[in-house]
């Protein structure tokens, strides 16, 4: 078993919080402002001015600020983006409807994690981007992280990075989840203070690509497959659902997450849910915005085993245990 | 008559058959024509007359158990019938297991009550053969027997209800008519063939599968799914009405325990039925759909139905009508009806034995759409 962890964590969230009504007055909602407070949603958090690139350096910057780390100490910067658009750097002020506007071929080489490095002076880093598989990018940052940690002794220190945020105007409901803006970031290294990584496990199922056309399907996918994937990640661990002492969830439905635990046999009691409603489903951020708040709040103890599911498009599902 | 009589020979027996269109009615209507009976159809209307077999002997009827003991053909041909009827096999019911409460006792009870009432006036009357479904237990778990009632947990379906509803008006008319029960598990297609005469609930879950609409079945991986095949059905029935006739007595024609299938087991044939005959489909990779206790399907029904979601509602209905059965686990005991029928050979074969069949005919026919 590796000695690898997640030293750090910090987030960043827009202060705009509106709620489901004005949502649904702004014509912001798919289903009815009412069906989605049923699911557990209250409000989201929408980005004004602030790009994720910006939001990314605003959850960095914090990150290094608060663990006292130096930018030289940083190694690697792994970047994920759920959103295509996130892979991409903004080239000038986002104007109303869009959140990108490339104007020549060039453009398409400016590439946010390069910004980052550059603005944070991480000047030892090497970085590299990890997209494609929506919410799952940033547990796929935390994989290659700790394979690297593992792999080559010269790289001690490792920052992910995710934040997306969507298109000026756009629709806050995908597929029944209340979506916010938001960036995470995380310190990863051997030794760790806290949150060693003890197993992780993702599955992807390519058939789902065109998430557009198949949204049924794709419903239906999800909890048969999550629920395969929980299990297989704790068998990785050794450990027994009944060890687990909290799940960290992404802040899709807490409807959708009591039929999981219903599936999986997990007590709800076990389920870290306080920012489903107050913060929305971040997309990539959610599950360590809550290992953030969890452990300020003091609701997780040194020594738990938590739980930390996530599923993005593509489709992708991702799971770790963490000892915290 | 459609121009024929069905004034039969003195001492030929008649045999009125309801439901003869219908799954088991057609296979037992083909196993009473290779016989020397006239056999008449009671059918509710023109368009499954093709169903029939083109025989002789065989002649179809127009009428309607719903409309009372006139059976709604002319009082000619009620006089007709009640003079020469011998046997009446009653396989008429209304099967689906989610219509409104009404209109399955209209049907089930109704015109159950209505037979009877037929039967009553017939003086050549020997034997009454009554079908209903192992699923008058309801809600009830554990071993459901042959001389068990059922029902006093409640029913899962309005099929169920109006069934057991029917039993009872057939128990009640036991002291005055040669009626037996033949109580049925799910037919699900033919076990030599895997042909599907009559698509039920498990077939429109088993498309729900294929379509990988269904994510979560409730029940547990070793609860015993009970299913038989069409044509033990039909020789079963066949060979108790005709050569063990017992009145008063009531039969399961079942799997049972020993030849039922695990819900677990039957997953897995599914998916690797699925696999072997369409390989493309695994491509699709859909995912066995997860076993999951009641309360947590039913906050799935519900978180459906709130979001609004129609093709996922419809799925789910569709699932439910069959499978909400499953979280009441229970075996149907059939060891009156196996030792009747041991002498005529007459064995249920197991489940797992044919259900690969079945499934491979429902792929390879696109559920029996037309090509």
């Amino acid at each position: 078993m590796s000695d690898v962890g997640i030293d750090a964590v910090t987030y960043w969230l827009p202060d705009a919080a509106p709620t489901l009504d004005e949502l649904e007055r702004r014509g912001a909602l798919g289903s009815a402002a009412g069906t989605l407070a049923g699911f557990g949603f209250r409000q989201a958090r929408v980005a004004s001015s602030e790009s994720h690139v910006d939001m990314a350096l605003y959850a960095a910057r914090d990150l290094l600020g608060e663990t006292d780390t130096s930018p030289e100490e940083i190694d690697l910067v792994l970047y994920a983006g759920a959103l295509t658009s996130s892979t991409t750097m903004e080239c000038g002020p986002a104007p109303a409807g869009s959140v990108l506007q490339l104007r020549d071929l060039m453009d398409f080489f400016k590439y946010p994690v390069s910004r980052l490095q550059s603005e944070l002076d991480l000047t030892n880093a090497a970085v590299a981007g990890v997209d494609q598989q929506g919410c799952a990018a940033i547990f796929s940052a935390v994989r290659m992280a700790r394979a690297t940690l593992i792999a080559e002794p010269d790289v001690r220190t490792v920052l992910c990075v995710s934040a997306d945020r969507l298109p000026h105007g756009s629709s806050r409901e995908v597929v029944y989840n209340l979506v916010s803006d938001g960036a995470c970031a995380l310190l990863m290294r051997r030794g760790p203070a806290r949150n060693r990584v003890i197993a992780m496990h993702q599955v992807t199922k390519g058939a789902f690509w065109d998430a557009g056309s198949l949204e049924n399907e794709i419903i239906a996918a999800y909890f048969p497959t999550a629920r395969t994937v929980i299990e297989e990640t704790l068998r990785k661990a050794g450990v027994a659902l009944e060890a687990i002492d909290w799940v960290i969830p992404h802040n899709v439905s807490l409807r959708s997450w009591e039929i999981l635990l219903g599936l999986i046999g997990c007590p709800r009691e076990k389920l870290y849910s306080d920012n489903i409603g107050r913060i929305g489903h971040t997309i990539a951020a959610d599950n360590f915005i809550n290992l953030r708040d969890a452990t300020d709040a003091g609701v997780i103890r040194k020594g738990d085993l938590l739980l930390l599911f996530t599923f993005g498009y593509g489709l992708n599902w991702s799971c770790m245990v963490l000892e915290h | 008559m459609n121009g024929q009589s069905v004034t039969p020979p003195e001492r030929r027996r008649t045999i009125l058959v309801t439901g003869g269109t219908g799954t088991l009615g057609r296979a037992l209507v083909t196993r009473f024509a290779a016989g020397d009976a006239a056999v008449v159809v009671l059918t509710r209307g023109q368009t499954s007359a093709g169903v029939l077999p083109v025989c002789p002997s065989v002649t179809r009827l127009r009428g309607d158990v719903r409309v009372g003991g006139s059976l709604g053909v002319t009082r000619a041909e009620r006089a007709e019938l009640t003079a020469t009827v011998t046997d009446v096999v009653h396989c008429a019911a209304e099967t689906t297991f989610n219509r409104p409460l009404d209109e399955a006792r209209t049907a089930n009870v109704e015109g159950t009550r209505a037979i009877l009432e037929f039967a009553r006036d017939c003086p050549r009357l020997e034997r009454v053969a009554c079908f209903s479904t192992v699923y008058v237990a309801g809600r009830a778990t554990g071993c459901f027997g042959e001389c068990d009632i059922g029902g006093e947990d409640g029913f899962v379906n309005s099929y169920e209800q109006s069934k057991a509803e029917m039993e009872a008006v057939v128990r009640d008319a036991m002291p005055d008519l040669p009626i037996a029960l033949y109580r049925l598990s799910t037919i699900i297609g033919d076990s030599r063939t895997g042909c599907v005469s009559g698509f039920n609930a498990v077939h429109h879950a088993l498309r729900l599968l294929y379509q990988g609409l269904a994510p979560m079945v409730p029940g547990r991986a070793g609860t015993l799914v009970d299913l038989i095949p069409v044509d033990f059905a039909a020789d079963a029935s066949y060979m108790l009405l005709t050569h063990a006739f017992q009145p008063g007595r009531t039969y399961h024609l079942c799997s049972g325990t020993t030849r039922s299938a695990t819900l677990g087991g039957l997953l897995d044939a599914t998916m690797a039925a699925f696999e072997r005959h369409r390989p493309a489909w695994r491509k699709r990779s859909i995912a066995r759909p997860a076993l999951v206790e009641l309360d947590t399907y039913e906050l799935f029904v519900r978180s459906v139905e709130e979001a609004g979601n129609q093709v996922l509602l419809q799925a789910t209905r569709a699932v439910q009508a069959f499978a909400y059965q499953l979280a009441y686990a229970k075996v149907f005991d059939a060891r009156h009806t196996e030792s009747a029928l041991a002498p005529y050979g007459i064995d249920v074969p197991p489940v797992l034995d044919y259900y690969e069949r079945v499934v491979r005919w429902c792929v390879e026919t696109n559920w029996g759409a037309p090509s």
